[in-house]
């Protein structure tokens, strides 16, 4: 169990998270949603002790150190392979600090995306980078995999196969934090959905609810958000001057 | 034993270049200290003058202070010491280049694996820097007072020494 308990970051003057509270259970995927600038990247940088923060983050009760960090991945848009080395030499790199690395998924993913092993990641296309930053966090051997937008790039269909094969491999305790802006893609994805504004969690509920509100994941956000509908109206109408 | 540089240098860098540029810092700082000699052999040759092949001294000829001599020679490896503060800053900042791969070095679960990547070689050159630097001084120190002629030598160079350097912080 990941816990996060009041949990609050500053940066400078500026609030970006605000005493959070939440509890992300093993085995679940769980879908974090929130405009730019919401604290979506700040909190995961909490949990991985990245940045400074007031507050408690414990998982399974015990402080995220260097003691059980394994225990925790990480899949970002910004990318945190080495641009030089190949997936091979990442493979090596990886069997060296993390003793629960997954040799045989890393291979699996490799393969199902047809990625070079022996090629530079520096010398992947935009889409290729992302996919092979997801299959490290995946094949790391952790139980909390957090993903901040690891899409931003891709096409539709390597999105959409790439959402089938999460959902075929992860086992029963490992869970997927999900930072992203594509709501209805991973609307039938995801267990949970998070929704966080302006530093605070504003919405959560778990997937099953929503579908016996008979809600779209959609509208939820727009609800939590107080979404004005008519906005762009108005907009239009401000600046043609027309109705 | 076999050193393995690659895991003292970050993910990335090449190793081998990063010797070679230190190694050839390290012997183009030797070859400036080496400067000394020819301000020794400049003293030397005004100590005395030649009659018929023969050295004579002259009255009263003083070889100039071992400090005056030795001059900037070593000046050389403070510098290549001075530069790794720098080159500890670009191995740091190497692993924000083309990715962030210092979100990866920061959840390693070996905490030193980032410092003694970003640091290793850096602190070692600079600890042969001053390690070189006193061989050499001392080198240079026994070569001084063992072939100046007893008569031409200076007193208490030692302390002369360290009291200009001393003075000079």
């Amino acid at each position: 169990m990941l816990e996060i308990k009041k949990v609050s970051k500053y940066y400078g003057t500026k609030r970006a998270l605000d005493q959070v509270n939440l509890c992300l259970p093993q085995g679940e995927i769980i879908g974090l949603f929130g405009e730019n600038g919401a604290g979506k990247t700040t909190l995961m940088k909490c949990i991985l002790n990245y940045v400074r923060y007031s507050g408690e983050i414990t998982l399974d009760g015990q402080p995220i150190n260097r003691k059980n960090i394994a225990r925790i991945s990480f899949a970002t848009c910004e990318h945190s392979f080495f641009p030089t080395l190949t997936p091979q030499a990442h493979k090596e790199f990886y069997q060296l600090h993390f003793p629960r690395f997954d040799a045989r998924r890393f291979t699996g993913l490799m393969d199902f995306f047809a990625l070079p092993l022996h090629k530079a990641v520096k010398h992947f296309s935009a889409g290729q980078k992302n996919q092979f930053e997801v299959i490290l966090a995946l094949s790391q051997g952790a139980d909390y995999i957090l993903m901040d937008e690891p899409f931003a790039g891709n096409d539709v269909f390597n999105r959409e196969d790439f959402y089938k094969v999460l959902l075929g491999i992860l086992e029963p305790h490992e869970s997927v934090l999900l930072s992203t802006h594509l709501l209805e893609e991973v609307e039938n994805f995801i267990s949970r959905a998070l929704l966080i504004r302006q530093g605070n969690i504003v919405g959560d509920i778990s997937m099953l609810e929503l579908d016996e509100s008979g809600k779209s994941l959609l509208d939820f956000v727009k609800e939590t958000y107080h979404y004005q509908a008519d906005r762009v109206r108005k907009a239009l109408r401000d600046l043609t001057g027309e109705e | 034993m076999k050193i393995e540089f690659s895991k003292y240098v970050p993910v990335g860098i090449s190793h081998r270049e990063e010797v070679q540029w230190i190694g050839t810092a390290l012997l183009l700082a030797f070859f400036y200290s080496l400067k000394f000699f020819i301000a020794y052999g400049q003293g030397y040759n005004a100590l005395f003058y030649r009659q018929n092949s023969q050295k004579i001294f002259f009255q009263d000829a003083y070889m100039p202070d071992f400090v005056v001599l030795l001059g900037h020679s070593l000046t050389g490896f403070a510098i290549i010491a001075l530069t790794m503060l720098g080159l500890i800053a670009y191995h740091y900042a190497f692993h924000y280049q083309g990715s962030k791969s210092i979100y990866l070095m920061k959840r390693l679960p070996s905490r030193w694996e980032l410092w003694r990547r970003c640091l290793s070689i850096p602190l070692t050159t600079m600890l042969l820097c001053l390690l070189l630097s006193i061989l050499l001084l001392l080198i240079y120190y026994a070569f001084y007072m063992l072939i100046t002629p007893a008569q031409c030598l200076p007193p208490a160079q030692w302390q002369t020494l360290w009291q200009v350097w001393m003075g000079g912080i």
